[in-house]
């Protein structure tokens, strides 16, 4: 069964969201998932595109008024 | 297909250029791109071991904001480049010496040891290189 784990970003500044979500991502088994929630507006579209570079999978992006929620899920 | 290695020249002073290099550096690092970092000439002085953060940048308006908004600290994106990616940090050979420094002055657990130019510069050639 898939787990999520969330981190709470919210406040940080650019790289700060993405760094955490990659030190997690070394934590978890390959099929869970990591759910970051951040304020800042480049980590949107940042965390995708670096799921896209190294091989992860994209869950989704909801975009939820002052912040987003960005789901990842470990892949290799 | 591998990433072109990425060579990161700091030598500036400046708060914002060493925020910027380790920006570019750890998140490089940790998109599978090897990195290398070479510190020199007045950049050495945010790398000395044992200041505070008030004493460790010097920078201009956007200096002072990036530490009144608590931006992430360059140092710790280093490390953190270093840590989660496939990154080495040389401090210059020259700039220890013309200092009278030498690693022990460094903040510890950040480089992995000294370097010439000439090395440098040569290694430099098989990557891209960015100055700061």
């Amino acid at each position: 069964m898939t787990q999520r784990k969330k981190i709470d970003a919210r406040g940080a500044f650019c790289p700060g969201p993405l760094m955490e979500l990659i030190a997690a991502l070394k934590l978890i088994e390959i099929g869970d998932e990591i759910e970051v929630l951040s304020s800042d507006k480049g980590t949107a579209a940042d965390v995708p595109e670096w799921v896209a570079k190294v091989g992860h999978e994209m869950v989704e992006v909801i975009d939820l008024g002052d912040h987003w929620s960005i789901i990842v899920r470990k892949a290799k | 297909m591998p990433s072109t290695p990425l060579f990161i020249l700091v030598c500036s002073e400046s708060h914002e250029k060493i925020q910027m290099a380790a920006m570019t550096a750890s998140v490089a690092a940790v998109s599978e791109r090897p990195v290398c970092v070479f510190i020199s000439m007045g950049a050495i002085y945010s790398f000395k071991a044992g200041l505070s953060d008030d004493e460790r940048y010097k920078g201009s308006r956007f200096a002072a904001v990036l530490q009144e908004k608590g931006a992430p600290d360059a140092l710790e994106l280093f490390a953190m480049g270093r840590q989660l990616g496939e990154m080495s940090m040389y401090v210059c050979s020259m700039a220890l010496d013309i200092l009278g420094w030498d690693e022990s002055d460094l903040k510890e657990n950040l480089f992995d040891g000294t370097l010439g130019l000439t090395k440098y510069l040569s290694d430099a050639e098989e990557g891209q290189l960015i100055t700061f």
